[in-house]
């Protein structure tokens, strides 16, 4: 039974790998559906680029699997969310900006800091581990700055300013909610599966690499221009 | 101290600036085109556009464009030309005079507006100075072949110019109405349908025929899209604060916020002060040879202006608040000139340089994205009349190219995009975490 479980998730987690693919396709028209599609483009842009914001879903799965129950999921998510607001309206409205690299390349360390902290990184270090909700309020003020600096890289206009990037970030919590929804389920399920510790260390050592990887690649982009 | 800055500051504004701002009011001076400019040349149906008549160059305008100098000014969409009253037109800054207005129907449209000739009276030295700085090379040519450098002018201009922008997807005709204005640019193809890297036939027509032989300049802007604090985009839109304007000249109102005064100058040395809404400001003046200098100090800002007086009126903007001058002197040059925003020596010949064809056809280069603008100086020497030595006909024309937005010439700069693709990262990562788990699970 508990084999069958484990079964379902893999399959769940393979079935959304070409969801997210075709949903990263859409991208390269972004600036045009911008320019023509009024607000609703920028919901839908908005929650495209947080489906395919991998960086993003690494770091949301990091601290689901570090969770145990609803509330509690419920609470950092919030506070996640609360956080990129503050920065993806404050920032854009604002107009403050900074190279894309730098800021995907901070980004990148929150997913390594999240996999290392869930590996009990900080107990075998012998030292205490920042507290989790402070820095997950944190990392999503670091988050929302990132997705700021992407709606900055487009050409949104003069007009309605504020509600475009008011409609940008509804469409980023909806992207969320929809990535949340299978990453919540899959780890839910797989929690009831007797190879979890395997999991757990598994994805969590994934969190680490990828974090390392993806760090090296935005600086690589950063020191050679490459966009 | 207060005195050793300002003697120094004295000294510099005498030995050093006032060269270069001399020679600058030379160049403003010959320099006044006259363009219809916009935001962006991209609209939908329902937003509203605001067409920009900027009269100095294509980057600052100096000039309002008083009503009574229109001779048309004509909207163009779907084969109907709409006029715009004079009394729909409102004047921004002083310096540009601007015309709002929301385009309804999707179409390809043109915009037109055409003056009514003027008058301007110039020293040889000057006139040949306009001709250099404006690319009036071949009348340049006929002085200089002609030993007729030392002569003076007096020139009777017009100008007439128009835009060409876009509103949604619909690509209409418009583009190729003759206007009828009496030089004209029109374009042999939608500029809408080129992109950039393409080339885009331009035709002149002088009153209705083509106009052969004739030194045309394009030049353009880049667009550059970025987020200011008043959230939009910025186009590098030089706001100057000051109107050049040919006019009756007094010099003594001021009107700041909506509140007029007067003050009391002493010409005699040159130096006067007065107070607005409790702020200090101080004059200096030199009326020597029709010039003087002004130093103002507004919310803590100090700047100058010199000025070279003739039949001008001016005004100025500091810091939002409005700032007129009206001035009465004799006949000379005026132009002014502010330290706070260094001028750019700007030229009105960049970019390429053209020639019409026997048809009167240039063909443009649209190298990249960007705000284009073409202008001409039509000049011929006057025979015939005890009044005039010269009559010029001044053209410009400007519209928007973008580049294809399809996915072979897509080139936004955004790193998912170009990154790694996505189905990639997320195939090695499932395998990446597969073979951890096998890793793992045979640890425990």
């Amino acid at each position: 039974m508990k084999h069958q479980h484990f079964r379902q998730a893999l399959f769940l987690l393979l079935i959304f790998v070409p969801l997210l693919g075709f949903a990263h396709d859409v991208t390269s028209a972004d600036q045009e559906l911008l320019r023509n599609g009024g607000l609703w483009a920028y919901i839908r842009v908005g929650a495209t680029h947080m489906l395919t914001g991998y960086d993003h879903l690494l770091f949301l799965t990091g601290v689901i699997f570090y969770l145990n129950n609803f509330i509690d999921i419920l609470k950092f998510i919030t506070v996640f969310t609360i956080g990129h607001c503050i920065t993806l309206i404050g920032a854009t409205y604002a107009g403050i900006t900074a190279n894309e690299h730098l800021v995907d390349a901070v980004i990148a360390l929150s997913v390594l800091y999240k996999g290392f902290e869930n590996l009990g990184g900080f107990e075998k270090l012998k030292v205490k581990s920042p507290n989790l909700l402070l820095m997950v309020g944190l990392f999503g003020l670091i988050h929302g700055f990132g997705l700021s600096t992407r709606l900055q890289s487009f050409d949104i206009g003069t007009e309605q300013f504020l509600v475009k990037i008011l409609c940008f970030n509804l469409g980023v919590e909806v992207g969320q909610v929809l990535a949340l929804i299978p990453i919540v389920f899959i780890i839910t399920l797989s929690r009831k599966h007797k190879q979890f510790p395997a999991f757990y260390k598994a994805v969590n050592w994934y969190l680490v690499l990828a974090g390392i990887g993806l760090f090296v690649y935005q600086l690589y982009g950063y020191f050679n221009g490459y966009h | 101290m207060n005195l050793i800055r300002r003697t120094i500051t004295k000294s510099l504004k005498y030995r050093v600036f006032r060269p270069f701002y001399l020679l600058l009011a030379v160049i403003l001076l010959c320099s006044h085109d006259l363009y219809i400019k916009m935001d962006t040349y991209f609209l939908k149906p329902n937003q509203e556009a605001t067409l920009s008549l900027y009269n100095g160059t294509f980057e600052n305008s100096e000039n309002i464009i008083a009503r009574d100098r229109m001779q048309d000014a004509s909207i163009l969409y779907q084969g109907n030309r709409l006029t715009v009253d004079a009394s729909q037109w409102t004047d921004k800054d002083t310096t540009i005079t601007q015309f709002k207005f929301t385009p309804i129907e999707a179409a390809t449209y043109v915009a037109g507006v055409s003056t009514k000739a003027r008058n301007i009276e110039l020293t040889a030295e000057k006139f040949n100075n306009y001709l250099k700085h404006d690319g009036v090379l071949d009348m340049l040519e006929y002085r200089t072949d002609n030993d007729l450098l030392d002569q003076d002018a007096i020139e009777r201009y017009e100008k007439h110019v128009k835009a060409i922008y876009q509103v949604g997807d619909v690509k209409t005709d418009d583009w190729k109405t003759v206007l009828g204005y009496p030089i004209e640019f029109v374009t042999l193809a939608n500029p809408y349908e080129k992109y950039t890297g393409d080339k885009l036939e331009v035709q002149l027509l002088l009153d209705g025929a083509p106009l052969a032989n004739q030194l045309v300049y394009a030049d353009y802007i880049k667009v550059i899209h970025d987020h200011d604090h008043g959230h939009g985009h910025s186009h590098s839109h030089g706001d100057k604060k000051h109107k050049h304007d040919e006019g009756e000249h007094h010099h003594d109102e001021h009107k700041h916020e909506g509140k007029k005064h007067s003050h009391e100058h002493k010409h005699d040395d040159g130096k006067h002060s007065h107070e607005h809404d409790g702020k200090k400001h101080s004059h200096e003046h030199k009326h020597g040879d029709g010039e003087h200098s002004h130093e103002h100090e507004h919310e803590g800002k100090k700047h100058s202006h010199e000025h070279k007086h003739d039949d001008g009126e001016h005004s100025n903007e500091h810091d939002g608040k409005k700032h007129s001058h009206k001035h009465k002197h004799g006949d000379g040059a005026h132009s002014h000139t502010d330290k706070s925003k260094p001028e750019k020596d700007h030229s009105h010949t960049s970019g390429q340089q053209l020639r019409t064809n026997d048809q009167g056809i240039v063909s443009v280069n649209l190298p990249e994205d960007g705000i284009y603008y073409l202008r001409t100086i039509h000049m011929v020497s006057v025979t015939d009349s005890d009044e005039l030595t010269h009559r010029s006909k001044w053209a410009t024309l400007t519209f928007e190219v973008t580049h294809k937005h399809d996915d072979s010439t897509h080139t936004h700069d955004h790193d998912h995009e170009d990154g790694i693709p996505t189905w990639i990262f997320i195939l090695g990562s499932v395998l990446i975490i597969a073979l951890l788990f096998v890793v793992f699970r045979k640890k425990s």
